[in-house]
C-alpha cells in the first residue's frame, strides 16, 4: 500500500540487527563484481553507434558461430537433462556400494579445470585416440568438428542438472506415488504425470543453468574444437580472437549480444521458479 | 466385499511387524485397527493394500486370493495419514485422476468424469474449490479430497490410515461423525488405523485391538471396553486405576479391601492386578463398610460435568483417580486434603502371570 512512501523496509520485523550495513555490503559487492563489469560492455559497444554495431554483430563468421554456439550448447544442455535426472535417480532412488563415490564424482567437472578436460577429450576421441579410434572406420569424426564441441560442453554442465534434480528427488512425496498406484495408475503413468511435473521445474532450471554454462564455455573447447571459421568456432573465442586483433569494439559487440542472452536466460529461469512455487505453496 | 486376512506375517530387517494375523472383514462393515505405534497396524493395512508384501500368509478378498496382486490391480482406496494429493493438480484432476488413467478402453468419456467428479465434490461438500490446488486448502480439506480421489475409483475396499492424525481436535470430530454418516449411506467394506481409542469406539462398527504385532482382542466397541480380555485391552482403551493383591477362593485381597470374584472361585493364593475405571468409583464421606477404602484427596479439577479427583488411598499410598459427576461433587461438598471413603463399583482381575504389561 504504502510502498511508495516507503521504498525500503524489511519484510518482517526482525530481532536480528543490521539490515543497514549487510543490505549496503551486499550492493558493493554486486555493483563491483557483476553490474559494473557488465555495463562496461554496455557502454563500450554503445560508443560505437547502431550501425556499426550491427555490422559487427551481423558478420558471417559471427552468426555462424553463435549458431555453432547455440546448437551444440543446446544439445549438450538437452543431452544432460536425459543423463542428469538418470543419475539423479539412480543415486537417489537405489543404494549400492559406491554410492557416495559416485555422488562425489559427479562434482569432478566443476573442480577439474577445463583446459585439462579439453586437452584429455581431445587426445581420446582424435581419430587416433582411444575411443576416437572406433568411430573412424565408421566415418564419425569427434574431436575438432561439432560433435566434439558438444561432447566438451556435455562433460562440463554435467553437474548442474543433477544437482538441481537430486534434492527435489530427496524430497519428493512417496506417498502420492503409492496413492497413484492404489488409483489404478501403472508405474509409467505414475511417473510421467506425478513424478515428472514434480521435477519439470528441477529439470528447467538444471537445463538453464547448463544450457548458460555451456555457451560461455571456453577454456575445454578451445581444444577440442579445431576453431575452424565458419564451421568449429564458437562465439567466447570469436570474442577473443577480436580482442587479440585490437577489434575492442568488435568483440564488446559480440559480448553484449552474449549478454542479453544470457541475460534472457536467467529471466526464464526466474519465471519458472516462480511459477513452480506459486503453485506449490500458495 | 470381505476380506480375509490368513496367517500374515511380516518382518523388518529383525523387526517382527506382525505374527500370524488372522482376521475377517465382513461385507460393509467398517473396523478399526487400533494399537499403539509400533503395533504393526499400519503395516497390517498396506498389507491388505497391496503397498507392502507379507513374509507368509495371504489376502483373500471374496474368496479371491489377492496375495500376488500389485497395488494397482487390487482395486483397493487408500487415504493417507497425510493426505498424498498430487500437488501439481487441482482438487478436480487430483479427483479425476483414477478414472483418467484406466486404458482407454475402461476410461469414462470427458463427460462421464466431469459428472463423477462433480458428484464427489458434492458429496464432500467442496462444490466451490474444484480449481484450487491442494497447497491452497485447509488440513480437513485436503482429507476430504483425498477421500474423494479415493472414492472416484468406486474401490471394493476403503483403507484408511490415520485419516485424521494429523488434524486438530475439533476437524478431527467433525470429519470422524462425517465420515460415519457416509459409511452408512454408501456401506463399502472400510478398514482404518488410530492410535486414539476414543475415535475407534467412536466410529467402528468393530475393533481390532493390536500389541507388538499380535491381535489382542476383536469385538464391537461395547465389548472391547466393557469386557477387555487382557490388561494391555483394559488399559488400552482408557483411563484406569491399578491395584496388586492376591487372590483365593473367589476371593481378592488387595490390602484390606477384600472383594469377591466368582470367576476366580477355583484359583488358590494368586498374586492378581486389579483394575478399574475412574468412572466406576463410588466416593463417600463416611464408613460404609469393610469394602471401603480410605483416601485423601490430593487434587480437583471441577472444569465441565465430569469432576476428576486425584486420590491417594491412606492404607499404602497408592494413587486413585476418580470421575464424578458435577452433582454429586456439590452435594459432598468434596474439598482438597479431605479424607474421603472410596469403593470401585466394577472391576477387573487379571493374573498377571500371562500378561507383562
Amino acid at each position: 500500500m504504502n510502498s511508495i512512501g516507503k521504498p525500503f523496509r524489511l519484510k518482517h520485523k526482525s530481532v536480528i540487527p543490521g539490515f543497514g550495513i549487510t543490505m549496503g555490503f551486499s550492493l558493493l559487492y554486486l555493483s563491483l563484481l557483476v553490474l559494473i563489469p557488465i555495463s562496461m560492455v554496455f557502454l563500450n559497444s554503445s560508443s560505437m553507434g547502431l550501425k556499426t554495431f550491427w555490422e559487427a554483430v551481423s558478420t558471417e563468421r559471427v552468426l555462424a558461430s553463435l549458431q555453432v554456439s547455440f546448437t551444440t550448447s543446446f544439445l549438450a544442455a538437452s543431452v544432460n537433462v536425459f543423463f542428469g535426472v538418470l543419475f539423479a535417480w539412480v543415486l537417489e532412488r537405489y543404494s549400492f556400494p559406491g554410492r557416495r563415490i559416485i555422488d562425489g564424482l559427479i562434482d569432478l567437472p566443476f573442480a577439474l579445470p577445463t583446459a585439462v578436460a579439453g586437452i584429455s577429450l581431445t587426445t581420446l576421441y582424435a581419430e587416433n585416440g582411444w575411443i576416437g579410434r572406433l568411430f573412424a572406420p565408421l566415418g564419425i569424426k569427434i574431436s575438432y568438428t561439432p560433435l566434439g564441441i558438444t561432447l566438451a560442453l556435455i562433460f562440463i554442465s554435467f553437474p548442474f542438472v543433477v544437482r538441481t534434480v537430486q534434492p527435489v528427488l530427496q524430497s519428493i512425496d512417496l506417498e502420492a506415488e503409492e496413492a497413484a498406484a492404489c488409483l489404478g495408475a501403472t508405474r509409467f503413468q505414475t511417473f510421467y504425470k506425478i513424478i515428472v511435473p514434480t521435477l519439470l521445474p528441477a529439470i528447467i532450471t538444471g537445463f538453464a543453468l547448463a544450457f548458460a554454462r555451456a555457451l560461455g564455455e571456453y577454456g575445454s573447447v578451445v581444444f577440442i574444437s579445431g576453431n575452424m571459421p565458419m564451421q568449429t568456432e564458437i562465439t567466447p573465442l570469436l570474442i577473443r580472437t577480436k580482442l587479440e586483433q585490437y577489434d575492442y569494439a568488435g568483440g564488446t559487440a559480440i559480448a553484449a549480444v552474449m549478454l542479453v542472452i544470457s541475460f534472457l536466460m536467467l529471466l526464464f529461469i526466474n519465471l519458472t521458479q516462480w511459477w513452480a512455487s506459486s503453485r506449490d505453496k500458495a | 466385499m470381505s476380506i480375509e486376512i490368513s496367517n500374515v506375517t511380516k518382518t523388518f530387517d529383525s523387526f517382527q511387524a506382525l505374527k500370524d494375523i488372522n482376521l475377517t472383514i465382513n461385507t460393509g462393515e467398517l473396523v478399526a485397527l487400533l494399537g499403539p505405534s509400533g503395533s504393526g497396524k499400519t503395516t497390517l493395512l498396506r498389507i491388505i493394500a497391496g503397498l507392502e508384501t507379507p513374509d507368509q500368509g495371504n489376502i483373500i478378498f471374496d474368496g479371491e486370493d489377492n496375495t500376488e496382486k500389485s497395488a494397482q490391480d487390487r482395486k483397493v482406496g487408500f487415504v493417507f495419514q497425510h493426505y498424498a494429493l498430487f500437488k501439481h493438480m487441482t482438487v478436480f484432476e487430483n479427483i479425476a485422476f483414477g478414472l483418467k488413467v484406466r486404458p482407454s478402453k475402461h476410461r469414462p468419456s470427458k463427460e462421464a468424469i466431469q459428472q463423477k467428479v462433480q458428484e464427489l465434490l458434492s458429496l464432500v461438500k467442496m462444490e466451490e474449490l474444484a480449481k484450487r490446488y491442494p497447497a491452497q486448502l485447509s488440513g480437513g480439506q485436503r482429507q476430504r479430497i483425498a477421500l474423494a480421489r479415493a472414492l472416484a475409483v468406486e474401490p471394493r475396499v476403503l483403507l484408511l490410515d490415520e485419516p485424521f492424525g494429523a488434524l486438530d481436535a475439533k476437524v478431527r470430530k467433525d470429519l470422524r461423525r462425517w465420515l460415519r454418516k457416509l459409511h452408512d449411506e454408501y456401506p463399502i467394506t472400510s478398514v482404518f488405523v488410530t492410535h486414539d481409542q476414543e475415535e475407534a469406539l467412536d466410529v467402528a462398527d468393530r475393533i481390532v485391538i493390536l500389541n507388538q504385532g499380535k491381535i489382542e482382542q476383536i469385538g464391537t466397541p461395547e465389548e472391547v471396553y466393557d469386557n477387555p480380555v487382557n490388561p494391555f485391552v483394559y488399559h488400552f482403551l482408557g483411563n484406569f486405576n491399578l491395584f496388586h493383591g492376591r487372590v483365593h477362593n473367589g476371593k481378592v485381597e488387595l490390602g484390606s479391601l477384600k472383594l469377591d470374584v466368582p470367576e476366580h472361585a477355583g484359583t488358590k493364593n494368586k498374586e492378581i492386578v486389579s483394575f478399574f475405571r475412574p468412572h466406576d468409583i463410588d466416593i463417600s464421606l463416611e464408613a460404609g463398610g469393610r469394602d471401603d477404602i480410605e483416601a485423601e484427596i490430593l487434587f480437583i479439577r471441577a472444569v465441565g460435568p465430569i469432576v476428576n479427583l486425584e486420590l491417594k488411598r491412606l492404607e499404602n499410598g497408592d494413587y486413585i483417580e476418580a470421575e464424578i459427576s458435577k452433582e454429586v461433587y456439590r452435594k459432598l461438598d468434596l474439598k482438597e486434603k479431605q479424607k474421603v471413603y472410596v469403593k470401585p463399583r466394577d472391576f477387573k482381575v487379571f493374573i498377571p502371570e500371562d500378561y507383562v504389561i
